[in-house]
């Protein structure tokens, strides 16, 4: 059997943290392989390392049969290795050819050879029904066709091994069916995929054979077939009985009164779209109201117009009976509203703050930590430890930089920090994406107590799981419009049917308006 | 407990150390370097610095010019740290030095009477005065989002060029002959002198006060907001900070302190406006700023050094066949080294402090210290 | 007094002037175009002009040959602005202060250089430098041969390297290796470019400009060289760079309204006019702010602007 990739003992470092533990993996031929683990378990860095981005400590890569050492992403090009980064590698500026051609070698020597490349680069598009213009600038382009930008121009570039990041985390179910299409007509080609997901559901209809990583190790690997079941490969990812169980973690009988009530509301995003066209909902006291659907269909926006971070273009929002919108965000925070934001690295937390200086981010200005205008350190250090021990931050001390620590605990400090001050209204982004299953239960259980205490929360998640576990009643979200509420109870299946707005359109917003303007 | 404190003091000698070391460390290498060219120049390096060491402290009016030096240096870099520290690039102290100046000057022309209120609204207008100039690029940056580089380094040469006019039109001094400067101050308003012959005035306490003031500043709510904008706008704007309302305010007191400097020299040293008054310190306060790690204790020793270098640089060229520029060599290499000291460091001042205290970490294992404070609490 | 401006002799010298005086900021602004597409800020372009000049005169006076001194300048620029490149692409520095460092180093040397050479001497040795080259024929055009065509053979290039930046820029591997690079850096090293490649070659060749501009101004502007030759052109030409949204054609109009400006301002001085220069050499840098307010909005700059580039951070 001769197989496409096969990696021996590959290990990588990153300083002391090991991303990858003597890890084997073999991917057939012509066949679409799906990497399965959960975040942090080593899938990307295994795959950069198949790529030439790392270097790996130990190891070696067989590409049919012959050891190579790939030490660039120039040498994996070389060998026929393309990859599809999670985060796309395109310049928004340039167009589509110019993105393409700046990975390849001209043949007009110094020259760009133009022409050319836009008719192959048509023609590739023309033979695996890509649809994308090759002179068209990114930049006006919506993310799924994007992907198949990236998808393209791994193909043109000769590769007949295809490594996709995470490719259905930003796509609509329509859209992921389109990638699905795509990649059953490479495979036809005799090119072979690699699949990385954590999420197993979305691939168990495609992939011929899964392989499991967790911790930076290589677990096992499973062809597909009726003996294969979700089970055991969730149990191989997890490598325990899965999910602690919050379903009768104190459910309250009864909500209380009316918290946060929103009427019509509209906002735009940061490129002016309007992406919030009309949200009513209303939230209770003691009540986790989840906000399920397809990431980029409104709900960072409305986390964030609910925090004052944009602004409310139409529409009315009632806190406590108030209105509150278009307010400055420091009036959101003094009005115990807190927000667990759903890009922590970027937003939650200053990454070069010490642990403690990032404790008091929203509350430096209080009495409590000053001493006249200057602050209070004493204080505050008290103030840090009693948090840290709380909240079981793992760290050499208060003073440590916070980006020495591993998103888990990231994530405990942004928690204790938005928790400390008692808020009334808890806006949780995202709260555990990232996270390994110990710290998610345990953010969940935090999220879960303050409900018990009559906080009204409001869990915006693309996990349908910790939407399911958590929420006392479920809103789905779909292109900036409310399009169902459900109770607490409801299946997967109806969510799901109400996140693709049950009417199949085609992509979430604004991006209808592209694909037709490139017909 | 025991343990505890032994650590405690260790630790604060390591940190008292592995400030200064580092910083000497690379002056000493760069005076090396320096020694090396003056040597290939045909001169003798040690003959040249023992001038140079001479011409700074060999007696009490070289010392005193170094003070006199040293006062609109620490002033300056005082003023560029606070923009830097929030990230923002302000390369712009020239030109609030001179509009400072400017300022200061106008009120003691113009107000009439000569009292104590006068002399102190020519102190507050120079702190206007600067503060407007960097103002200015704060407004353009947090409004439209300009690049300061840019606005501070266009708004020096507008301050040139306004200086240029001003002492050779409305402000010229109409008894100086055709010489293109303005009239001199009241000679009640000067700074005093400690010794009636020496250059050294009361300016070292305006340096020194506005040194303590920016100490504290750094520990106060304020002076945290600005680090946090530093830091990240975007964790700013998310802890209800008003990022642009900080950017602009951080440029104004960046601003006002490089207008105190102008106000500084007038009144302290050459008492007068003239072409090219900020002498292109500016720069200087650039690489001052940049040696004393934003830290304005650091900072005060560095520009002291600074100042130093430059007196002792002038004696050297007087005395010795080695020229000044010498010290302009001096001064690019020890930049240039204080940047290679932190190899394969990302961008931003905070990753760039935090990456010199990680490297330390190691030695000083369970004690860090505060992420760009000044606080001691360890 | 009105009389001598509005004459057809007065302003051909005044725009013959300025295109002389154009000449080098539009050089050192070309170079930093490339510089600044890939992602990196030269600071420094003073420095390196100031070597740059230092370097072509050396080249010339003991050389006896123009042409030398036109590569010992532009290989000073590029040795400076390797400096550059290694300090803010390899070591990761912030831009602001390894240009400032450059400055400062820069003119240091260059004076220390000169000084060591020459010693101290009453009146500074001189080379001989470019004639102007009045092309055939259509430097007898009345008005416009005095004015566009009557220059030494280093305008003509540095005017020619207008079309050609463009060009590399645009119809290059290369050029679009600078773009991607500062654009979006990790695509482009995931694309398998080397990041710290392209800058350091933009960087360098950014350097080799602003070293043709330095020798331009001491063996074709000028035929001596003083320590304050530079005098603000480099920190010009970056203004100049702003100004024109990074496109070359833009940076040629940028560098001709400075060095209208200059030559004016020259001219009207020299017929004791009673305007306040100063105002006239001040308003190019009030322009530039304008502009850089207006291309600020639009958010035109390159999007890994100053940033430096390490892999393993997002």
């Amino acid at each position: 059997m001769e197989y496409a990739v096969e990696l021996r003992g590959i290990t990588k470092r990153f300083g002391s943290n090991v991303a990858n533990k003597q890890v084997d993996l073999k991917i057939r031929s012509g066949s679409i392989h799906g990497l399965l683990g959960e975040n942090g378990a080593g899938k990307s860095t295994l795959m950069n390392v198949l790529y030439g981005l790392y270097k790996p400590e130990e190891g070696e890569i067989y590409l049919r049969g012959e050891r190579h050492v790939i030490d660039s992403p120039l040498k994996a090009m070389e060998l026929g290795i393309g990859m599809v980064h999670q985060h796309f590698m395109l310049a928004r500026p340039l167009t589509v050819a110019e993105n393409i051609m700046v990975g390849t070698k001209s043949k007009r020597g110094p020259l760009l050879d133009t022409r050319r490349v836009m008719r192959e680069i048509q023609e590739v598009s023309d033979r695996y029904h890509l649809d994308v213009d090759p002179a068209i600038k990114i930049e006006a382009l919506s993310v799924g066709q994007q992907q198949r930008v990236e998808i393209l121009s791994a193909i043109y570039q000769g590769a007949d091994i295809l490594i996709l990041d995470e490719p259905t985390a930003v796509l609509t179910p329509q859209e992921v069916q389109e990638l699905f299409v795509i990649l059953r007509k490479m495979r036809e080609d005799g090119k072979s995929v690699i699949l990385i997901t954590h999420k197993l559901d979305e691939i168990m209809e495609i992939v011929d054979e899964i392989s499991v990583l967790r911790d930076g190790e290589y677990v096992g690997s499973r062809v597909m077939g009726p003996d294969v079941t979700k089970d055991e490969l969730t149990q191989m990812m997890v490598g325990r009985e899965v999910l602690f169980d919050f379903s009768d973690a104190g459910t309250l009988t009864e909500p209380g009164k009316v918290k946060v009530a929103l009427r019509d509301v509209h906002a735009k995003n940061t490129c002016g779209v309007e992406a919030l066209r009309g949200i009513s909902l209303e939230l209770h006291e003691g009540e986790i109201l989840g906000l399920a659907g397809v990431d980029g269909n409104g709900q960072k926006e409305l986390a964030e117009v609910l925090t004052g971070l944009a602004k409310v273009s139409e529409g009315e929002m009632l806190y406590n009976e108030k209105p509150i919108q278009n307010r400055r965000p420091i009036d959101y925070i003094n009005d115990k509203i807190a927000h667990v934001p759903e890009d922590r690295q970027t937003t939650g937390i200053a990454m070069n703050f010490s642990i403690k200086n990032n404790l008091i981010i929203k509350n430096h200005g209080a009495k409590r930590f000053k001493k006249g205008p200057v602050i209070n350190y004493d204080v505050v250090n008290a103030y840090a430890e009693e948090l840290m021990e709380q909240y079981h931050v793992k760290a050499t001390g208060r003073n440590e930089i916070i980006k020495n620590l591993s998103g888990g605990n990231q994530q405990k400090i942004v928690l204790a920090r938005e928790l400390a001050d008692e808020p009334e209204f808890l806006i949780a982004s995202h709260p555990t994406r990232g996270l390994d299953i110990g710290a998610s239960e345990y953010v969940r259980g935090q999220i879960l107590a303050q409900r018990n205490k009559g906080v009204a929360v409001l869990l915006i998640s693309a996990d349908l799981e910790e939407i399911l576990q958590l929420s006392d009643r479920i809103a789905v979200i779909y292109d900036g419009r409310i399009t169902g509420i459900l109770p607490r109870g409801a299946s997967a299946e109806e969510i799901g049917y109400l996140m693709l707005d049950n009417q199949k359109k085609e992509a979430p917003h604004g991006n209808q308006e592209k694909e037709k303007s490139r017909v | 407990m025991a343990t505890k404190k032994k650590k405690n003091l260790a630790y604060k000698l390591d940190k008292g150390l592995s400030r200064l070391l580092p910083a000497l460390g690379t002056i000493a290498l760069a005076l090396l370097v320096g020694g090396i060219i003056i040597a290939i120049s045909g001169n003798n390096p040690l003959e040249a610095y023992a001038q140079m060491f001479k011409g700074a402290f060999g007696s009490k009016s070289r010392i005193s010019e170094t003070l006199v030096k040293t006062v609109p240096l620490m002033l300056l870099a005082l003023g560029v740290s606070v923009a830097f520290r929030s990230q923002i690039w302000n390369i712009g102290a020239d030109g609030q030095f001179t509009i400072g100046a400017i300022f200061a000057i106008c009120v003691t022309l113009y107000l009439p009477g000569e009292n104590i209120f006068i002399l102190l609204l020519s102190f507050v207008a120079a702190f206007v005065g600067g503060a407007l100039w960097g103002g200015l690029s704060g407004f353009l940056k947090a409004k439209f989002n300009a690049n300061e580089v840019i606005t501070t380094l266009m708004l020096n040469y507008v301050a040139q060029y306004l200086l240029a006019y001003l002492i050779r039109g409305p402000l010229m001094d109409p008894n100086g002959g055709n010489n293109p400067q303005s009239a001199s101050i009241p000679e009640a308003y000067r700074l005093p002198r400690f010794v009636s012959n020496l250059r050294v005035n009361y300016g070292i306490f305006i340096g020194l006060a506005v040194l303590i003031f920016i100490y504290y500043f750094w520990r106060s709510a304020y002076g945290y907001k600005l680090k946090l904008v530093g830091a990240s706008n975007t964790v700013a704007k998310y802890a209800g900070l008003k990022v642009s309302g900080i950017v602009l305010f951080t440029m104004v007191l960046s601003g006002g302190i490089a207008g105190i400097a102008g106000w500084t020299e007038v009144f302290g040293a050459q008492y007068r406006l003239l072409d090219n008054i900020s002498s292109g310190y500016g720069n200087l306060a650039i690489v001052v700023a940049l040696l004393g790690n934003l830290r304005p204790i650091d900072i005060g020793i560095a520009s002291f050094f600074f100042a130093a270098l430059m007196s002792g640089g002038n004696a050297m060229q007087r005395m010795t066949e080695v020229p000044y520029s010498v010290v302009d060599i001096i001064q690019g290499l020890i930049i240039v080294f204080v940047i290679c000291r932190t190899v394969g460091q990302s961008n931003g001042w905070k990753q760039w402090i935090a990456a010199r205290r990680n490297a330390r970490k190691a030695v000083t294992a369970g004690a860090a210290e505060e992420d760009g404070g000044e606080e001691d609490n360890g | 007094m009105i009389q001598q401006i509005f004459t057809t002799t007065f302003f051909a010298s005044v725009l013959g002037s300025a295109i002389r005086l154009a000449t080098p900021i539009l050089a050192t602004s070309l170079g930093e175009i490339y510089t600044q597409r890939s992602g990196v800020m030269n600071l420094g372009l003073e420095g390196t002009m100031l070597m740059g000049a230092l370097a072509g005169f050396l080249g010339c006076y003991f050389s006896g040959s123009l042409a030398l001194g036109v590569l010992c300048g532009m290989a000073a620029g590029v040795l400076m602005s390797t400096v550059m490149a290694f300090l803010s692409v390899t070591m990761k520095a912030n831009q602001v202060i390894a240009g400032t460092a450059l400055t400062i180093l820069g003119s240091g040397l260059a004076a220390f250089i000169y000084r060591s050479v020459f010693g101290l001497q009453k009146s500074p040795p001189q080379v001989e430098n470019f004639r102007a080259l009045p092309i055939p024929g259509l430097s007898k055009i009345p008005f416009f041969g005095d004015v566009l065509f009557n220059h030494n053979l280093l305008v003509y290039i540095i005017f020619a390297l207008v079309p050609i930046t463009w060009f590399v820029l645009e119809k290059t591997v290369l050029g679009l290796r600078i773009k991607m690079v500062g654009e979006h850096p990790r695509a482009a090293d995931s694309k398998g470019i080397s990041v710290a490649g392209v800058r350091y070659t933009a960087v360098m060749i950014g350097g080799a400009y602003a070293g043709l501009a330095g020798a331009y101004l001491t063996i074709a502007y000028m035929n001596s060289f003083t320590d304050n030759i530079v005098s603000g052109r480099g920190y010009i030409a970056l203004a100049v760079v702003i100004f024109s949204h990074w496109k070359p054609s833009l940076a040629m109009w940028g560098s001709l309204l400075f060095g209208f400006a200059n030559a004016l301002q020259i001219r009207l001085q020299a017929l004791g006019a009673p305007i306040p220069n100063q105002f006239l050499l001040m308003l190019p840098y009030v322009i530039t702010i304008v502009v850089l307010v207006g291309v600020s909005k639009k958010a035109e700059f390159p999007s890994a602007y100053t940033q430096p580039y390490s892999r393993m951070e997002r």
